[in-house]
């Protein structure tokens, strides 16, 4: 099993309006590629990226997202406004598909990441279909 | 001298935009306690029991409001509409209500319900005057969820006050959840068990009224 990693870059993102960055964020995850963003998503496109992400969760293939901003700390009021005016956050964001993201969790000095390397999913489904043949 | 001044300038400030009741919501994760605490506070105020408590995910799966509650506290009297809100998740996956006992039906239908109240929960954000984030004492706090919520609120210029809740459990460790908010108010509470909940009555109308 394979794990695929997309690095998109603050660019490519600059170039997208907010509903169009989440519909290209999802449609990566719904293949199952985790998502690396350099940028910090705003609150609101954290709410609508839950949102959209809701809206797309069905009972068979795909339940849903983990992920996890980094924000830059130093927020001094020029860096402010350079952001403000690059209409972007500095930071990084990670995202994608529960069923390969075990977790993200913040520790002190760093951001761990924990992959599965299978997909059990199917495996279970594979095995549930065998049992039912079987009786 | 000068931030006396401006308690006592703010105050005023507050007769005038004082409004008859605030519309309090009640946001966090899943079975972080909102509904406990809804129905402790329904039950002391209105004398009756509102939402279903459960140990399961997302038994509250449709945004519940409990109107006209009247808290008399040492400062006065507080005047809210609460209203409790599906947990926020990124995720929802059928098959863990289905180690509820829970059948395949069942746990599909639940699920599907579950995303609609996170839709609808998120939507609310539009209708509340100010916002209890309900959090559990005994989780990491420092979760992407809870980070998200607090950064709409303050987004939104929404007034906030985290509750930290299940503080009755041993290993419940409330400092945590300061520590990873500093710039907010944080309240140690037990839902289950009512201690420290008049402080919160006092919090809310200090900071939220
Ligand atoms: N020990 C303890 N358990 C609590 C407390 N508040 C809620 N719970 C339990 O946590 C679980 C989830 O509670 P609920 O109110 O449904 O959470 P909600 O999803 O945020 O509405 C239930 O099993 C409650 O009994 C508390 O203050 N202390
Ligand atoms: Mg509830």
């Amino acid at each position: 099993m394979e794990i695929q990693l997309d690095f998109v870059s603050a660019e490519t993102l600059a170039r997208k309006g907010s509903a169009e960055k989440i519909s290209f964020i999802l449609d990566k995850i719904k293949r199952n590629i985790i998502v690396v963003l350099e940028e910090a998503l705003e609150p609101q496109e954290e709410a609508e990226l839950i949102e959209a992400t809701m809206r797309e969760i069905d009972t068979e293939e795909f339940h849903g997202i983990e992920f996890y901003r980094i924000d830059s700390r130093a927020k001094g009021l020029r860096e402010k406004i350079a952001e403000y005016i690059a209409g972007r956050r500095h930071g990084l964001t990670i995202v994608g598909p529960t069923r390969l993201i075990e977790a993200i969790k913040r520790e002190p000095d760093y951001i761990s990441m924990l992959a599965k390397v299978d997909v059990p999913e199917e495996e279970k489904r594979k095995r549930g279909r065998k049992k039912k043949g079987g009786k | 001298m000068l931030s006396e001044l401006k308690k006592s300038l703010r105050k005023l400030l507050k007769i005038f935009k004082r409004k008859k009741q605030i519309q309090l919501g009640f946001y966090g994760p899943v079975n972080a306690g909102k509904t406990t605490l809804a129905n402790r506070i329904s039950l002391d105020w209105l004398g009756k029991e509102v939402g279903t408590v459960s140990e399961v995910p997302h038994e509250t799966r449709h945004v519940q409001k409990i109107e006209n509650i009247v808290v008399t506290t040492n400062n006065g009297e507080l005047r809210m509409n609460i209203v409790d809100m599906p947990g926020i998740a990124t995720q929802v996956d059928y098959k863990s209500f289905k180690a509820f006992g829970m059948s395949e039906e069942e746990a599909k239908a639940r699920a599907r319900e579950a995303t609609k109240g996170v839709i609808e929960a998120i939507k609310w954000l539009d209708n509340v005057d100010a916002v209890l984030v309900v959090l559990d004492s005994t989780q990491d706090p420092y979760t992407q969820v809870n980070v998200t919520i607090i950064g709409n609120l303050e987004a939104r210029g929404i007034p906030m006050i985290i509750v930290a809740n299940k503080i009755d459990l041993p290993e419940a460790q409330p400092e945590s959840i300061a520590n990873a908010f500093p710039q907010h108010v944080v309240v140690p509470i037990s839902a289950a068990t009512g201690e420290n909940i008049e402080k919160l009555y006092e919090a809310i109308q200090e900071h939220l009224t």
